[in-house]
């Protein structure tokens, strides 16, 4: 085998490694040998970390000195939904800085959920002369300053990518910092931002990049101007619109129709801020070859959007509102044979009684009708275990699927039985299931279920539900390839955790809040095992303060190989050994 | 400290579930029983405070806020029934971050459903004065463009709408230095239960 490895010269070997692009397999080669890893190490391009304080920027650059594109990850997912309080960390700073110097031929920079600052923003501009792609996604901490610093200084960008990201939005002045002899921009998404940009300037920065392909405008794009952006960009695939809606005016109508006709390529749409009924006849014609179609802010009702899906038999991808009610999902069922993802969205989901006639039933009709269908988000009001089971079977394809019901621990509303049989037949059925995300009651034995069946289950998601510890122990110690655990308001304590402590070093992170953990299971799995971070967020001052059974308000354990990171605000004590000892 | 973090026995039968839920939580708001009960409480306190609030008043040309944050504390100084608005399309503050949806999505969801949700709570208030026969008093927000805090105002207390203006061009006064001649560029307007603005002096005092 050693003569095997060594009779190939480096640059042939380099030359194979070049097609491998995938990281596990990047992985797998760098651990046959030590020249494979020296040799892989050099020519890895891109790498991709999972969360940020997993290795710190000094690890990575050591080992990977030719890199081109970074991909970080910084929140724990449950900052989505408020629950990690402001300040908590994921900033980038200190990897732009680290990586200003050391990858000055860096092309690309994906994050998501991490806080990035206009210093940062400034710094990536002036750094790296051929930068290409830059997408914050539920990204936050800057302003229109830092990307009209992008905008001016990237003379090579491709991509610009805002999704879902909190912008300190000052002006729409920003845009205009792009200059004439710019014409590179293949992908731009400023969706998330508030202001106004100068219509002009989008027009002229649209009409002179031959190769957008993805435009996804604001909120403040006015219907009337849509047209012409649409006339210089024929080429697009890709088009968020801004607000869809304005008076009905038949001169706007044919020309907005026209432009949708003439834009051949056309794949995807979203935006529709407002959408009016009357407007949405003009993508009518593109509406057949239409792969994704996201109407998540359009307010329409079932009987517009009913009409709107039955003629886009080519949709793979829809993202709705509940307005679509069971009766559009039949539709849906019925003409969209290709259809692989579904996310259904609640119009009202503080309301306490239903607006909408959405149930179970729509669910079911789709995972019967789209054969494809493997990716689910449903939120809802009401489930029952034969419908969740009818799905299972309909669907044993099913890869992610996530279930919201609005009112926690809902039961079966016809039995009144908790939902364990419908999740576990899930898990039964679903034999490829990676995400799962439960609702509902549920009790241990859905823990048990999954436990014995989700074996190539990485997230999962969990919200008041289970019974003891037995629950989370099921999980901990069936679920072989959890990578994500993250669970709210569940009566799990310390048993279950410390019995299964070894699992938590094969996983990237897990988050309990309002649980049963106490302050002494964190700091003796902060103690015992080095390479996790085990992190207690409390709003109620030190843990310290307070007994040792006494149960911590948040829990964030993670795996890294940086130590204790040293960012933290003041609602977050690290439970490693010397932390530990200056707590006590 | 005596646990085997390497233990792999499972469980026995003799594990009381209830063993670990009794550790006493130190200050949990609610307990997880009582999560759901809270969120009918502050439904119902929702509707008593609908009785005590009536249409906003708004002092200024621009009767309708951008929506420029959603952080708390900003909610405290906005109008009762904004915050009614709130309340309602905002997360009840007993389960936070539930039902899980992304916090941008929730404020494109605020922005669409505030006016319909106001007209649907003004017409209740509307109608909850009606089956009483009226109130003591009769308080008002009142929040003027530019101004971050609001101020309350009981009607009852004026008798026009000149002195209505008055006293809260010198309640607002203490705010930002008004020159006494600038009092002639506000405009006093206000939102009747049908969610329409209108201009105040249109119609008598009465």
């Amino acid at each position: 085998m050693l003569r095997m490895a060594s009779s190939f010269p480096e640059e042939v070997l380099e030359h194979v490694f070049s097609f491998i692009y995938d990281d596990k397999d990047r992985n797998a080669i760098s651990m046959v040998c030590k020249s494979w890893y020296e040799i892989e190490r050099w020519c890895r391009r891109r790498i991709f970390v999972g969360n940020c304080y997993a290795v710190s920027p000094p690890m990575v650059i050591r080992r990977f000195p030719e890199v081109r594109s970074v991909e970080l990850k910084g929140k724990p997912h449950f900052a989505d939904f408020n629950l990690v309080p402001e300040g908590w960390g994921g900033y980038v700073y200190p990897w732009i800085a680290a990586m200003a110097t050391a990858y000055p031929w860096l092309e690309e920079i994906r994050l998501k959920r991490m806080v990035v600052t206009d210093e940062a923003l400034e710094l990536i501009a002036k750094s790296f002369k051929n930068f290409k792609v830059l997408v914050l996604s539920s990204c936050e901490g800057f302003s229109t300053d830092g990307l009209a610093a992008i905008a001016a200084n990237c003379r090579n960008l491709k991509e610009l990518d805002l999704r879902e990201s909190e912008v300190d939005d000052l002006s729409g002045h920003w845009l205009s910092h792009f200059p004439d002899s710019y014409t590179s921009l293949v992908s731009l998404n400023i969706s998330c931002l508030g202001s106004e940009v100068s219509f002009s300037a989008l027009e002229r920065l649209v009409g002179r990049c031959p190769n957008l392909r993805t435009l996804r405008l604001n909120r403040a794009v006015p219907l009337d101007r849509l047209a012409n952006i649409l006339c210089r960009a024929p080429q697009l695939v890709e088009l968020g619109t801004g607000t869809y809606s304005a008076e009905l005016q038949p001169d706007v109508f044919s020309s907005l129709a026209g432009a949708f006709s003439g834009c051949k390529e056309l794949r995807s749409l979203s935006g529709f801020w407002d959408a009016v009924p009357g407007y949405l006849p003009a993508i009518y014609p593109i509406c057949p070859s239409l792969t994704s179609l996201n109407l998540s802010y359009a307010t329409i009702r079932s009987t517009d959007l009913t009409k709107l899906v039955s003629q886009c038999q080519s949709l793979q991808r829809l993202w709705v509102l509940d307005y679509i009610e069971d009766i559009g999902l039949e539709a849906l069922a019925a003409f969209c044979k290709d259809l692989r993802e579904l996310r259904v969205f609640p119009s009202e989901p503080f309301a306490q009684e239903p607006n909408v006639s959405l149930t179970e039933q729509g669910l079911v009709s789709v995972s019967e009708g789209c054969p494809k269908l493997h990716s689910v988000l449903y939120f809802c009001r009401q489930m029952t275990n034969d419908a969740l089971a009818t799905i299972a079977r309909n669907r044993p394809n099913m890869t992610r699927f996530r279930l919201c019901i609005i009112e926690p621990r809902a039961p079966d509303y016809i039995t009144l039985q908790p939902l364990d049989d419908g999740f576990g037949a899930i898990v039964e059925h679903c034999k490829d299931l990676q995400r799962l995300s439960m609702a509902g009651l549920l009790t241990d034995r859905v823990f048990e279920h999954i436990g014995n069946h989700a074996k190539k289950l990485e997230m999962l998601s969990v919200a008041f539900a289970g019974d003891s510890d037995l629950g989370l122990h099921h999980v901990l110690s069936g679920c072989e390839n959890l990578r994500k655990l993250e669970i709210r308001d569940c009566p799990f304590g310390d048993k279950a955790l410390l019995v299964n402590a070894a699992k938590l070093e094969t996983m990237r992170s897990l988050w309990m809040s309002s649980c049963s953990v106490s302050f002494g299971a964190c700091k003796l799995l902060g103690q015992k095992i080095p390479r996790l971070n085990v992190e207690v967020m409390d709003e109620r001052g030190p843990p310290g303060s307070r007994p040792e059974s006494c149960p911590v308000e948040k829990l964030y354990i993670y795996r890294t190989v940086a130590g204790p990171r040293f960012d933290m605000p003041g609602f977050v004590w690290t439970m490693d050994e010397d932390s530990a000892l200056r707590l006590s | 400290m005596g646990l085997d973090l390497f233990l792999s026995t499972t469980h026995n039968k003799g594990f009381d579930p209830k063993e670990m839920l009794g550790l006493k939580p130190w200050n949990h708001d609610d307990c997880l029983l009582d999560k759901k009960r809270s969120f009918e409480d502050a439904s119902g306190k929702l509707k008593k405070d609908l009785s005590q609030t009536l249409p906003l008043l708004l002092w200024s040309g621009q009767p309708n806020d951008e929506d420029d944050d959603n952080r708390e504390k900003k909610r405290l100084n906005s109008c009762p029934l904004t915050k009614i608005n709130e309340e309602i399309v905002e997360e009840d503050d007993h389960v936070v971050g539930w039902p899980p949806i992304k916090s941008w999505r929730k404020k494109v969801l605020r922005q669409q459903q505030a006016p319909r949700i106001f007209k649907n709570r003004l017409a209740a208030a509307a109608s909850w004065k009606e089956n009483n026969g009226g109130l003591n008093s009769k308080y008002v927000k009142v929040k003027m463009e530019g101004v971050a805090i609001a101020r309350k105002i009981d009607l009852r207390l004026f008798h026009s709408y000149q002195t209505l203006t008055n006293s809260l061009i010198t309640m607002f006064d203490k705010c930002l230095e008004l020159e006494k001649d600038s009092t002639a560029k506000y405009t006093l307007a206000y939102q009747d239960k049908d969610g329409d603005w209108l201009l105040a002096g249109d119609v008598p005092w009465q």
